[in-house]
C-alpha cells in the first residue's frame, strides 16, 4: 500500500469528487442566502496580513460557483485553521469549513498535495501517528529520548495490518 | 482519587516530552490518576485538509478505545481535544454518519457509542481539581511574576463545538496562575494564532506568525510566556531562535508549559517537570519572587 494508491493521485476519484461537490453546492446554497460580505472574517483572518487570504472573497467566489478555480489555486492552502472566521461571522457562515471542503476536493481531484502533507499521511498509515518518536536535545546539548525522561512506552495501534486496512478503506470509499 | 485515561495524541508523546512529564507529575500530586491505554492513533485533525472522513473516523476510533475501558479521557493537546469533541458532536447527532464511521471501525473490533467524555488539562485543573486545592499545594509562591498566557486557538474556537473556555475572554489559565501567586496580564495579541499548522506546507510563514507574536510579548515586558499546547510550544519554545531570525528580532523570551510552572510552585524538581528540555532561556527567570 503506497501513498499514491491512497489518494489516487494519478487517477481522479470521481465518486469522491461528486460527493464533495454536492457538499460544496449545499454550502453554496446556504451561503447565498446569508453572507452579505461584511468582511469581518477577513478583518480577523490570521492568514490575511501574511499570505493575502481573504475569506469573504472565498465565500463570494463560492456564491458565484467558481469552485474549480479555487480548487486549483494555492491560496486555499494558506489557511491556518485558527477558526476566527467561523467564530466571529455574524451570519454563522464558516469560511474555514468551505476551505477544508475545497482542499479535500483538490486532493480527491488528483492534484498534488502540497508540502509535507503526503509524509504526514504516510506516517499515520504506517505507524498510526504523525511522526515517530524523536530524540530531543536539552538546553545544555544532551540528547534524550522518551525512556531517559522516565516516560512509559508510547501508545500506537496494536494491529497495524487491520489499522492500515481501515485507513485505505476511508481513502478509497466515499468521503 | 479520580481516574482518567490519558490520550497523548502525536506531538506530545513523540517530542514534547516536557508536557507529558509535567502533566503526569502535577496531576498525580493533585490526586488525579492517569491510566495509559494501548492502541491509540492520531486524532486526525492535522489531516482534515486532506480528508475529513479520515479525521472523524480516527477520532471515533480513539474514543471507542476509551469506551472499551470505561474511562473518560484527559486530552492535553487542544487540537486533539477539538477533533474528539467535534467527532462526538457529529456522531451523537447524525445517525447516518454514526453508522458510516462505525462500519470503518468494525475491522478492529471497535464501536463508538458516545459513552466516554473528553476533558482538557486546563478544565481538569480549573473545574475538577479546583483553585482552592491548587492554592493548598503551593510551596513556593511565584510573586510578581508577570505572565503572558497563550491558550492555543483550538482550545477556545469554535465555540459552536463546545470548547472548555470562552472564545473571546478566556480566564481559566489566569485564575490558575493567580492561585500560585503569579501576576497574569492580558495583552492585545492574546488570542492570536502561533501559525503552527502551516508547518506542513508553509514553514517559513508559520515561523513568521510565531516570531511576530512573541516579539510583541517581549516588547511588553513580560517575564514568562505560558502555553498548554504541544504545537504552539514547539513554535514558541523549541523553534524560538529560528522564529526570531525570521522576523529579524532577538527573541529571549522564557516559554514554559502551564504544568511546568505549576510543578515549580508545588516544589517538584526541575528534572521531574523536564525543564532541561525547554530551549528558550528559562534560566533567566528568577523564580520565588522578590
Amino acid at each position: 500500500m503506497s501513498i499514491t494508491d491512497l489518494t489516487s493521485m494519478g487517477e481522479p476519484q470521481t465518486e469522491i469528487r461528486k460527493e464533495i461537490n454536492d457538499r460544496l453546492c449545499k454550502l453554496q446554497d446556504e451561503i447565498s442566502d446569508y453572507c452579505y460580505q461584511c468582511g469581518k472574517c477577513t478583518s480577523g483572518c490570521e492568514a490575511h496580513k501574511l499570505l493575502e487570504l481573504e475569506p469573504h472573497k472565498i465565500v463570494a467566489l463560492l456564491k458565484r460557483g467558481l469552485i474549480d478555480e479555487m480548487v486549483n489555486s494555492d491560496v486555499i492552502w494558506t489557511c491556518m485553521s485558527c477558526f476566527k472566521c467561523r467564530e466571529r461571522c455574524p451570519q454563522k457562515i464558516a469560511p474555514v469549513e468551505v476551505l477544508f471542503a475545497l482542499k479535500n476536493m483538490a486532493v480527491a481531484s488528483g492534484k498534488q498535495i502540497p508540502g509535507n502533507y503526503t509524509a504526514l499521511l504516510q506516517s499515520v498509515l504506517s505507524i498510526g501517528l504523525l511522526q515517530d518518536i524523536k530524540s530531543v536535545t536539552t538546553r545544555d546539548n544532551k540528547t534524550k529520548n522518551r525512556s531517559d525522561i522516565g516516560l512509559p512506552d508510547i501508545s500506537k495501534p496494536t494491529d497495524s495490518t487491520k489499522f492500515q486496512m481501515m485507513i485505505s478503506k476511508i481513502a478509497i470509499e466515499k468521503v | 482519587m479520580k481516574k482518567y485515561g490519558l490520550y497523548p495524541g502525536c506531538v506530545m508523546p513523540t517530542e514534547q516530552y516536557a508536557l507529558e512529564k509535567s502533566i503526569r507529575e502535577v496531576l498525580q500530586l493533585l490526586d488525579i490518576e492517569l491510566v495509559d491505554l494501548k492502541g491509540f492513533s492520531c486524532c486526525g485533525e492535522p489531516l482534515k485538509s486532506v480528508n475529513q472522513m479520515m479525521t472523524i473516523t480516527l477520532s471515533a476510533r480513539n474514543l471507542a478505545i476509551a469506551e472499551k475501558e470505561g474511562l473518560d479521557l484527559i486530552v492535553p493537546c487542544p487540537m486533539c481535544h477539538l477533533a474528539l469533541s467535534d467527532c462526538k458532536r457529529i456522531l451523537d447527532t447524525d445517525p447516518s454518519m454514526n453508522q458510516k464511521v462505525n462500519k470503518f471501525l468494525e475491522d478492529e473490533g471497535l464501536k463508538y457509542t458516545g459513552k466516554s467524555n473528553v476533558f482538557h488539562t486546563v478544565e481538569i485543573l480549573h473545574n475538577v481539581v479546583g483553585i482552592e486545592k491548587i492554592k493548598e499545594k503551593v510551596k513556593k509562591s511565584l510573586k510578581e511574576l508577570k505572565v503572558a498566557t497563550h491558550y492555543g486557538c483550538h482550545l477556545f474556537r469554535p465555540s459552536e463545538v463546545g470548547r472548555p473556555v470562552d472564545s473571546e475572554n478566556p480566564q481559566e489559565i489566569e485564575n490558575i496562575l493567580k492561585a500560585i501567586g503569579a501576576n497574569p496580564m492580558d495583552y492585545p495579541e492574546k488570542l492570536d494564532c502561533c501559525g503552527g499548522l502551516l508547518n506542513a506546507n508553509l514553514p517559513e510563514s508559520a515561523l513568521t506568525k510565531t516570531g511576530q507574536k512573541l516579539q510583541k510579548v517581549q516588547e511588553q515586558g513580560f517575564d514568562v510566556f505560558i502555553d498548554v499546547c504541544p504545537w504552539c510550544h514547539r513554535q514558541y519554545d523549541t523553534k524560538q531562535k529560528k522564529a526570531g531570525e525570521t522576523v529579524a528580532a532577538k527573541l529571549e523570551m522564557p516559554v514554559m508549559y502551564l504544568t511546568q510552572l505549576l510543578g515549580l510552585s508545588f516544589g517538584i524538581s526541575e528534572e521531574k517537570i523536564g525543564l532541561d528540555l525547554n530551549l528558550s532561556p528559562v534560566d533567566k527567570l528568577k523564580l520565588g519572587g522578590k
